[in-house]
């Protein structure tokens, strides 16, 4: 019996302890700019993104717009490196302003919540709330991204 | 060299006449140190104020019936958690009191609730019921410390008990000098407070850009409630200060004018015999220029004293006396409050202004005039 308890508390740590494994990465210095617009990136803190590479490296964004201009056109911005390079994406959640995986989020076009660099794609976590969102802000679409691609999600509010 | 010995000159002339420019110091001084005594009070006040607000909640949430501030039942706040956004919601529970004994108003606020940051000058919170922490300005006006005992009459008329467990202080005097902090079943009880209800909802928000979003919400769902947000409370603040500062002004306004009568009397009423000293000096080789650097130097040494006796005058008089003239009129309501100091915060931007709004005008009609009797011819000057 004892064992059992022992077992189940270990088990309930290592569930515990996954999320905490996977490490956000740290938020952006003072100096860090956002790899598109050059812009510095800390005085926003409720919009950063940050692309991390398998290398320890992070390119930091003021936006997950500026974000996914750079992922898909990556060749012109990082020509040293392959997608294949990238270990995670995050992008500021917002209502939480949690740092996220982005492909763990909604984005929501359109809305009258402007980022640091004008219209945003803003990032909700769960699809009741990103509806509420699209409602409350007058939203356009619900975007989803899986790791390759950023597809709008089938209409279905 | 040569513009030192004009200053020296200057200095010496300005030492000659010392009793009547020792009178116009006097009424310059007191005219700056009343005028910057007002800026620099509101602007403690205003810094007090959003220095206290930089802790508190996003929103705090209040229910409003026929008009007036109620109490809220808990089970709003389980509503407000859900809106999409909200971090944390805690109702809390406080409330005024007025003690006869000393003739002050003291605040009563629950232990634990997400109040701002309290340096404990001595002892700790109330942990148990019966126990309780008190500001220092309390302590002060009761001559009490920690072991000791308050007595408070609650709601039944009933004298309760309870005993101090600590004094403390926060960064800013303005709102926590007055606390008393007493454990949440103590103060529902000394209140009578119904079962759930509290006297307001404090909301927390992680995103300023849904505060306004949030607060539509709770005013949507919840109509009889009243959502108010910090950068409301900031405004609010602000303009209440701004405005009995402004009433003030115009108060003194005409003080003001009295003063600038008098310097413009003292300062353009070029006597006969200054009008001899500028003939003889052309006489005896002085340029035009010279003698307006001279009058310059004089005008300059005046208004700069007395600017620095003012400012000095006016801080020490705000930061160091409490403000005594001033504050019954700029706090209001709050003349029942333990007295509390101001911590000192100036504006430089303020002091430039008072500087620029009485130099450069006090220089311009010292050496204007001085200018008319130097282009005369020396002799004519001389003869008066």
């Amino acid at each position: 019996m004892p064992l059992r308890i022992l077992l189940s508390a270990m088990l309930a740590l290592i569930f515990c302890a996954t999320p905490a494994l996977a490490e956000t990465p740290p938020g952006p210095g003072p100096k860090d700019r956002c790899a598109v617009c050059g812009m510095f990136v800390a005085p926003y803190p409720n919009w950063v993104a940050v692309i991390q590479f398998e290398d320890g490296t992070n390119a930091y964004f003021d936006g997950p717009k500026d974000m996914f201009i750079y992922y898909f056109d990556f060749e012109k911005f990082r020509p040293a490196s392959k997608i294949a390079d990238i270990s995670n994406i995050y992008v500021t959640e917002y209502y939480t302003t949690r740092l996220m995986k982005a492909e763990e989020v909604f984005f929501v076009t359109g809305s009258d919540i402007l980022g640091p660099m004008g219209n945003e794609l803003v990032p909700v976590q769960g699809l009741e709330q990103a509806k509420t969102f699209l409602r409350d802000h007058d939203g356009k679409k619900i975007m989803q991204f899986d790791g390759k691609n950023l597809t709008e999600r089938p209409a279905d509010r | 060299m040569r513009h030192l010995k004009i200053l020296e000159y200057a200095l010496s002339s300005l030492w000659r006449r010392k009793y009547k420019n020792m009178a116009i110091i006097l009424v310059y001084a007191f005219t700056i140190a009343v005028l910057a005594s007002i800026l620099f009070l509101t602007h403690a006040l205003k810094t007090e104020a959003s220095f206290l607000l930089a802790e508190a909640p996003e929103l705090v949430v209040q229910r409003v019936s026929a008009g007036r501030h109620e109490l809220i039942p808990l089970e709003y706040g389980d509503r407000i958690r859900k809106i999409p956004g909200v971090a944390e919601v805690h109702p809390r529970f406080w409330g005024y009191y007025y003690d006869a004994l000393v003739e002050a108003n003291y605040t009563l606020l629950e232990a634990n609730a997400d109040h701002t940051p309290l340096e404990m000058l001595d002892g700790h919170l109330p942990a148990a019921p019966g126990e309780c922490a008190i500001g220092s300005g309390v302590a002060a006006v009761r001559k009490i410390g920690p072991g000791d005992d308050l007595i408070l009459v609650d709601s039944t008329n009933m004298g309760i008990v309870f005993e101090v467990t600590g004094v403390f202080r926060s960064p800013s005097d303005l709102l926590t000098n007055d606390l008393v902090i007493l454990d949440r079943a103590d103060l529902i009880e000394f209140f009578g407070t119904p079962p759930d209800l509290a006297t307001d909802i404090s909301v927390r928000v992680n995103n300023p850009k849904e505060i306004n979003t949030i607060a539509e919400k709770i005013k949507r769902q919840m109509p009889d409630s009243r959502p108010i947000s910090r950068s409301e409370i900031l405004r609010t603040y602000a303009a209440v200060f701004n405005w009995r500062s402004g009433m003030m002004l115009s108060v003194f306004a005409a003080a003001l004018v009295a003063f600038c009568i008098l310097a413009w009397d003292k300062a353009t009423g070029i006597s006969a015999e200054e009008k001899r000293e500028i003939g003889i000096l052309k006489a005896v080789g002085w340029e035009t220029s010279d003698i307006l650097e001279l009058k310059f130097w004089e005008g300059m040494a005046v208004s700069l004293t007395s600017l620095l006796l003012g400012l000095l005058a006016a801080y020490v008089h705000v930061f160091f006396l409490g403000a005594t003239v001033l504050t019954p009129v700029i706090k209001g309501w709050s003349v029942l409050f333990p007295t509390f100091r101001l911590i000192p915060f100036i504006d430089p931007y303020q002091i430039l202004v008072i500087g620029f709004l009485t130099v450069p005008p006090y220089v311009a009609s010292t050496v204007i005039p001085s200018w008319k009797a130097a282009i005369t011819d020396p002799e004519t000057a001389m003869r008066g």
